[in-house]
């Protein structure tokens, strides 16, 4: 099995700032996945670019310290991406970085997606037929 | 060098992409050895010995390096280190487990298992809430 856990922007914010409300709770699931590549798990953790954007996540500035130790990787925005999104958001017409979730969801060769969000429901529709489990915050 | 920096520059090193590769002489038990060479051949679990040794290195270090930004956090932000109750959650959450819905019974379960086993895993507290749940026979 590999699992594939997606932030969207308010689980970023969340992980970003010790005073947000929902903190204490992304980082629980940051410990859980950390828990799991210690007992050899393939999981990982990713960030698409446009959420990135969206929240303010640059990866240079010292804001951002501590999400960036947490080997989260980008999934970038690329030529594939751009039009899977651009699919997604002109069927659903949700925001360009939930669009862009809905391109990794799609395209992702992972055996069980989970995103951690605030938004179940846009998350449902941009994952289209693809299963996913929606970790609500 | 600084617990820190030597975090960070472990990080580096592991978001670098470049394809270079470096001849290592290794000690490891030939038994090892002799069972990962039978694990590619019979099994196919990765291309090679090699590949399959790259694999659980990388993991290992990404494990190692999210556990110190983990553990440096929540020296910074002690409120911010999840309780067995926290992390029992966050795992039922990402596996879309039906008792994710029912955070109450998780930390009832939490501080149960906590009781007699003060190193239960999150997995153990799903365990014994789940049990817990079946109706008595």
């Amino acid at each position: 099995m590999t699992y594939l856990v997606v932030l969207d922007c308010e689980a970023v914010q969340a992980l970003r700032d010790p005073g947000h409300p929902k903190h204490r709770h992304v980082v629980s699931q940051a410990q859980v996945v950390a828990n799991r590549k210690r007992r050899a798990v393939a999981i990982q953790i990713v960030v698409p670019t446009a959420v990135r954007v969206e929240a303010g996540w640059d990866r240079t500035s010292r804001a951002w310290v501590f999400p960036n130790r947490l080997r989260i990787a980008d999934s970038p925005l690329d030529t594939a991406s751009a039009n899977t999104a651009a699919g997604i958001r002109d069927r659903t017409s949700v925001s360009v970085a939930d669009s862009h979730i809905g391109a990794v969801i799609q395209s992702a060769p992972y055996s069980q997606i989970t995103v951690v969000t605030s938004d179940p429901g846009d998350m449902r529709r941009v994952a289209g037929d693809k299963n996913i489990t929606v970790a609500a915050i | 060098m600084e617990l820190q920096t030597a975090i960070e520059r472990i990080s580096e090193l592991l978001d670098d992409g470049e394809l270079e590769t470096s001849n290592t002489s290794m000690r490891i038990p030939t038994a090892l050895r002799d069972a990962a060479a039978l694990a590619v051949k019979e099994l196919g679990i990765a291309p090679s010995a090699t590949a399959l040794t790259t694999a659980a290195l990388r993991a290992t270090l990404e494990a190692v390096v999210m556990q110190a930004a983990l553990d440096d956090h929540y020296e910074r932000h002690p409120q911010a280190r999840p309780d067995l109750g926290d992390l029992a959650i966050a795992a039922a959450e990402l596996d879309g487990h039906p008792l994710a819905g029912q955070p109450g019974r998780l930390r009832q379960a939490a501080a149960e298992i906590a009781a007699n086993h003060p190193d239960a895993s999150p997995d153990d507290v799903l365990l014994w809430a789940e049990a817990r749940a079946l109706p008595a026979a």
